[in-house]
């Protein structure tokens, strides 16, 4: 299965992964007109990566996200808790905007969602 | 058509930007980077400017998503608006568009249920609908409407107005 690759848009983030790193990376503004069809390879692909490698590092770059996207982010991080419970090595980094307090409230309010390592870093 | 008197009408209420018409994704999207680039110009803080932008977001594609799983997308009842303007010291965002009667009610219940949840309740209530399963067919988590009452600051206002047929004219404006 071809990992994601995906170019930004207006509305909907960049996605690629470096199999090296093993590093999915999600970068931009995501309100798709359809989240939950947008989303859907990128959960289908982590899945079944995750039960293959065990082994993932997210890195997002993400300063808006609407709702529904909230959801699909919510589904990729359970899989990620699913992979650290059966003691996958997993971990985000999550980078938010220096100046917008509401890009680090976003990522502080995911990482109360999971128990593997989170890091909340402020853009370079 | 005197179109003088209509911006008259919309400078006086403080009416930033108006959208009246059947509006695509592309739409939403070239309207939300006209109304960031306007509310940067008025040099307000970046978290503001998001929080208009995102209850501008979340309005806008309530009215596609409810449109989608009614049918009524096409034809006279497609027509939407949506509408950013000044108030008070901050912003007002609406949306009208044509609703079945029979979802009137409810919506209003729901609105006024959200309107009266303290801050906690509201991440609360976020939480859990976060972690509920979409219905089968659903574009949108329903999550819209809490999202938006988490970033106002004055409770939500809705309106409805009866049409002859089986449709009404549905109003809500947030306030940040």
């Amino acid at each position: 299965m071809d990992h994601p690759s995906f170019t930004q848009t207006q509305s909907t983030p960049l996605i690629s992964f470096d199999e090296a790193t093993h590093t999915l990376c999600i970068a931009g503004e995501s309100f798709p007109e359809n989240s939950f069809a947008f989303y859907a390879p990128v959960l289908d692909w982590l899945k079944q990566y995750l039960q293959q490698h065990r082994q993932l590092r997210l890195d997002l770059a993400i300063t808006y996200m609407n709702s529904s996207s909230t959801k699909c982010m919510l589904d990729l991080l359970d899989l990620m808790e699913e992979a650290h419970s059966q003691g996958g090595e997993v971990r985000i980094i999550w980078r938010y905007d220096r100046e917008n307090p509401r890009s680090y409230e976003l990522a502080e309010e995911f990482s109360e969602e999971v128990t593997f390592p989170f890091e909340i870093t402020a853009f370079p | 058509m005197d179109l003088y008197s209509l911006r008259e009408q919309f400078d006086q209420s403080g009416m930033m930007i108006c959208f009246n018409g059947p509006f695509s994704h592309s739409i939403i999207e070239e309207l939300g980077t006209a109304l960031r680039n306007h509310l940067a110009a008025e040099n307000i803080a970046k978290a503001a400017v998001l929080d208009v932008f995102a209850i501008y977001i979340e309005l806008a594609q309530n009215v596609r998503n409810y449109q989608a799983l009614r049918s009524l997308g096409q034809g006279e009842t497609a027509a939407s608006i949506i509408t950013i303007a000044r108030w008070n010291s901050g912003y007002a965002v609406s949306s009208g568009n044509m609703i079945l009667k029979e979802d009137a009610a409810p919506l209003c219940e729901r609105i006024a249920e959200i309107n009266g949840c303290t801050p906690e309740e509201l991440k609360r209530r976020y939480k859990e609908q976060l972690r509920r399963d979409p219905q089968p067919d659903a574009l949108g988590a329903g999550l819209g409407l809490l999202e938006i009452a988490r970033r106002s600051t004055s409770p939500m206002t809705c309106a409805v107005r009866e049409l002859d047929g089986p449709y009404a004219f549905f109003s809500l404006t947030a306030f940040i």
